[in-house]
């Protein structure tokens, strides 16, 4: 099992050519499928042991589906990037070097999809989601010199990232449950109940918003802004992918909760709608495959709503059909668009006779997709029927509109880029963009004649989600039954929905302008740019004036304090001490230090400034002496001595001129000043008085020092202190007194500005 | 005692915030001393006793004062001293800069700056709003 994990961690390094990645790509696939056959295995690491974290990765068949998804189509589209990425910077001017970021952050992608895939640990599968989100926003991104790239990739980042969050707080509420992050564990440990309902919920939540499912559907379709594989992969294959990935691996925890089930079931329907109505509607390649990602996935939601083994393999089947269908369809848009330089439908026509290939083979992955017999994709609706007829007649009734819609668009597609009448402008394009659409193609063909390793692999992941074994045999039955008769329905459902154009698109395009007025996507412009006028303003605020600075720092932090003290007990914290007849003359000098102080508040010329400020400090060294330190007394009338000449020598470098006009300024609003100087002093109160009033009950330490003073040959215990037993101390302190040298005199001489 | 010396230290620190909002920069730097102040009042406060100086040879009876408060004080004397004095060559620089120590002249003076410097700017840096604030602020440290 560790083979695979090695290759991919290869692959993660920058490789600076596409062949190296498609070949890590391939060998990947290989690896996986190798570890598969071979039974599978589990790699169980302690990560972070203190926070209960543990590096478990299996290869299960859930596992297995989403890793080959990933690394498979990621070789294909490896191949078909080789090609479009060199013409790509071409048009944009820019240097092929450039394009070596795209294919490290692609095999970036690539590798923690695997390790999603794989990963057996909530926490770890947050780590590697992130990591998604984050190669995800470059891929995206990826023309950065577009403002609606950088916006399209920053909404994405956005969405799955602030979603992602929701994951790690429903992860932490479990763990806060039932002590562990392991997913298999939790399984067995859960019970049905509010807890599971709410973690469960805003575990999904994650999920539905990576899936690009209502109300989060609106990222998708603007991160279609990428080159067009990064469409490709992320937007069929992978990312999206990842969103009902989660939802398959926290099945077991979700299938607990009918009212988990039922949100997926509305959830579901929603996306289908939303996304095939819309899909009707859009002009853009890109858009409409966008859209019918969103409705696709859809489908795969609604099924893992309608629960049982039929939604549980259903699901995972659906994912497979559509993956390989709808990368095909990405790269059929990309080649066309690259051969002709239109991306439009309305523009586009009769390219069937230029490209026949690829007309081929985009019209058999669009029969996957519409679900048209001898293909993949018929098993993947009749599975979808399957599944709704254990629900009853009205989800019946709701598939089979929906399987029309995919047809109707799927058909509005294909048809309106290789039908019609040719148009002038078209040139060939490279095999090697045709290729892989012609290799998708075929496996959508081939799946549908030979379902059975398909269906294996689906049952496989089934079973993971449905905990239990999901056994489905999608096959083709030439009978009447219900299955075959809703697939004939949506057919027909789907022609007419083709035919009768003109009657409802006038209505599909009211809901489309319905959706960008009043649609979640306005809500997230709103909010962002809510969000940048308010930095702007904190900024303009807090940088502008040093003292909104100093008061953004102080005034949390006495909030904080306040906060502290009114949670604090306060019954006998405070005590006033005793007054003894020889303090007379300390408190006397304490009085003078406090008059000096309050002072100081009321003078105006500096140089009395300066003085009334020396003489708190000396009178503050007489304190220090009746507090029985005269080390302390003695330094601090030094340091005052210095201090003061300090002071009054630079008050002469400034003109007087200059001063008095500051001397001569009334203070601005003064009693908001003195407001704040009170509270800030009455802070400093409670801090002080609740301190004293609690002295700690030993005094080991300091009678250690005096008592070992003499071993130091020293007769004064502070001195003993400063330069023995605390002797680090001393020398931090002279090399900051030794810096502050050095600052000050490259400050006054050298480097002057003018 | 405790309550004196609370109120001691509340008025010293009062005070020095007063200073610390006012626009006058050398005032600044004395608010900043004040609280300094009050700090290393507070430090050899909290000593856990008082009474003769910690020097050999000890008086019998008598209680000694805590010499560890002592010899914290001492380095907080002298830190908070070449804090001091490196704000108030900091001020001197400001003056040779801007021709002013008051705040509010200093900021204006900045803010025309940044503004100076948007208009400067390409337009597309316009876009980017996020790199301007940094522009400014490197600026301001670099001064």
């Amino acid at each position: 099992m560790s083979a695979p994990a090695a290759l991919l961690a290869g692959a993660l390094r920058p490789r600076y050519a596409a062949p190296v990645g498609a070949a890590f790509a391939a060998l990947a696939v290989l690896a996986t499928v190798r570890g598969w056959s071979a039974g599978g295995g589990t790699v169980d690491v302690p990560w972070a042991p203190t926070y209960d974290l543990r590096f478990t990765v299996e290869l299960d068949g859930l596992a297995v589906l989403y890793a080959l998804l990933a690394t498979g189509i990621g070789c294909a589209v490896l191949v078909y990037s080789s090609h479009y990425l060199p013409l790509h910077l071409e048009h944009e001017g820019r240097p092929e070097s450039e394009g070596t970021s795209f294919y490290f952050f692609i095999l970036l992608f690539m590798g923690s999809m695997v390790g999603l895939a794989m990963a057996q640990d909530l926490i770890l599968l947050f780590v590697f989601w992130d990591l998604t989100a984050i190669a995800s926003y470059y891929l995206i991104g990826f023309d950065r010199h577009e403002e609606d790239s950088r916006a399209s990739a920053l909404m994405a980042l956005l969405v799955t990232g602030i979603t992602a969050v929701f994951l790690l707080i429903g992860a932490l509420m479990l763990y806060a449950a039932h002590g562990t992050f392991s997913i298999p564990e939790l399984t067995r440990l859960t019970e049905p109940g509010p807890l599971l309902a709410v973690a469960g919920g805003l575990i999904a939540v994650a999920g539905l918003a990576k899936s690009a499912q209502v109300p989060f559907h609106f990222w998708l379709p603007r991160a279609m802004a990428a080159p067009t594989p990064v469409s490709a992969y992320l937007h069929s294959a992978a990312m999206v992918a990842a969103g009902v990935l989660l939802i398959g691996r926290v099945y077991p925890l979700i299938q607990k909760s009918d009212l988990l089930l039922d949100a997926l079931l509305v959830v579901g329907l929603a996306s289908m709608a939303v996304g095939g109505v819309l899909a009707l509607t859009r002009d853009v390649l890109k858009q409409l495959l966008a859209y019918s990602t969103v409705s696709q996935y859809g489908y795969v939601v609604f099924m893992y709503g309608l629960g049982g083994k039929y939604g549980a393999a259903g699901a995972a089947f659906y994912v497979i059909a559509h993956a390989l269908s709808k990368s095909a369809l990405f790269l059929t848009a990309g080649a066309v668009t690259e051969a002709t330089g239109e991306d439009r439908l309305s523009r586009l026509g009769g390219m069937r006779k230029p490209l026949p290939m690829l007309a081929l083979a985009s019209g058999l992955a669009a029969a996957g997709l519409a679900a048209l017999p001898l293909t993949i994709g018929f098993f993947k609706d009749e599975l979808f029927f399957g599944a709704a007829l254990e629900r009853g007649p009205v989800f019946s009734a709701l598939t089979v509109l929906g399987a029309a819609l995919t047809f109707a668009y799927i058909w509005r597609f294909w048809s309106g880029i290789f039908l019609g009448a040719p148009r002038d402008g078209a040139c060939g394009v490279p095999v090697a963009l045709v290729a892989p659409v012609v290799a998708l193609g075929a496996l959508v063909l081939v799946g549908g004649v030979f379902v059975g390793p398909f269906a294996e692999l689906a049952v496989a992941a089934g079973t993971v989600s449905y905990d239990a074994p999901a056994v489905v045999e999608p096959a083709y039955h030439l009978d009447a039954r219900p299955e075959n008769l809703m697939a004939l329905a949506a057919y027909a459902l789907g022609v007419l929905i083709v035919v009768s154009r003109p009657v409802w698109s006038g209505a599909a395009m009211g809901v489309s302008r319905l959706g960008e007025v009043a649609g979640p996507e306005r809500l997230y412009d709103l909010t962002v740019r809510g969000l940048n006028r308010f930095s702007d303003f904190v900024h303009r605020a807090e940088v502008r004036d040093l003292r909104s600075r100093v008061a953004a720092i102080l005034l949390p932090a006495g909030i904080l304090v306040g906060v502290g003290f009114l949670v604090t007990p306060t019954e006998g914290a405070y005590r006033v001490g005793e007054v003894r007849a020889q303090d007379a003359p300390l408190i006397l000098a304490l009085l003078s230090v406090a008059v000096a102080s309050l002072t100081t508040t009321i003078t105006r010329r500096h140089v009395t400034l300066a003085l009334v400020l020396s003489s708190a400090g000396f009178v503050l060294a007489l304190v220090y002496a009746f507090f029985g330190a005269p080390d302390v007394a003695l330094v601090a009338v030094l340091v005052e001595t210095i201090l003061t000449l300090v002071f009054v020598a630079t008050l002469k470098l400034v003109p007087r001129k200059v001063l008095h006009r500051q001397a001569g300024l009334p203070t601005e609003r003064p009693r908001r000043k003195v407001f704040f100087s009170v509270i800030a002093g009455a802070f400093a109160f409670a801090v002080v008085w609740g301190t004293l009033s609690q002295p700690a009950a030993e005094r080991s330490v300091a009678d250690e020092h005096l008592r070992l003073t003499p071993e130091a040959h020293a007769k004064d215990a502070v001195t003993a202190i400063l330069a023995d037993f605390r002797g680090l101390d001393t020398l931090g302190e002279i090399s900051v007194v030794a810096l502050v040298l050095l600052a000050v005199a490259t400050l006054l001489n050298a480097g002057r500005l003018r | 005692m405790i309550l004196t010396i609370s109120l001691v230290i509340a008025v010293i620190f009062g005070a020095g915030a007063f200073l610390l909002l006012q626009r006058d920069l050398f005032r600044v730097v004395i608010g900043i001393v004040l609280i300094s102040n009050a700090a290393n009042l507070f430090i050899i406060a909290s000593g856990l006793s008082r009474g003769e100086p910690p020097i050999y040879p000890l008086p019998e009876g008598s209680p000694v004062s805590d010499p560890l408060v002592q010899a914290m004080t001492l380095t907080a004397i002298v830190i908070s001293f070449s804090v001091a004095v490196l704000l108030l060559s900091l001020v001197y620089r400001l003056y040779t800069s801007h021709g002013t120590v008051d705040l509010e002249d200093i900021s204006e003076m900045e803010v025309r700056e940044a503004e100076a410097l948007e208009r400067e700017s390409d337009p597309e840096r316009e876009e980017e709003p996020a790199s301007r604030p940094e522009e400014v602020e490197l600026r301001e440290d670099t001064r």
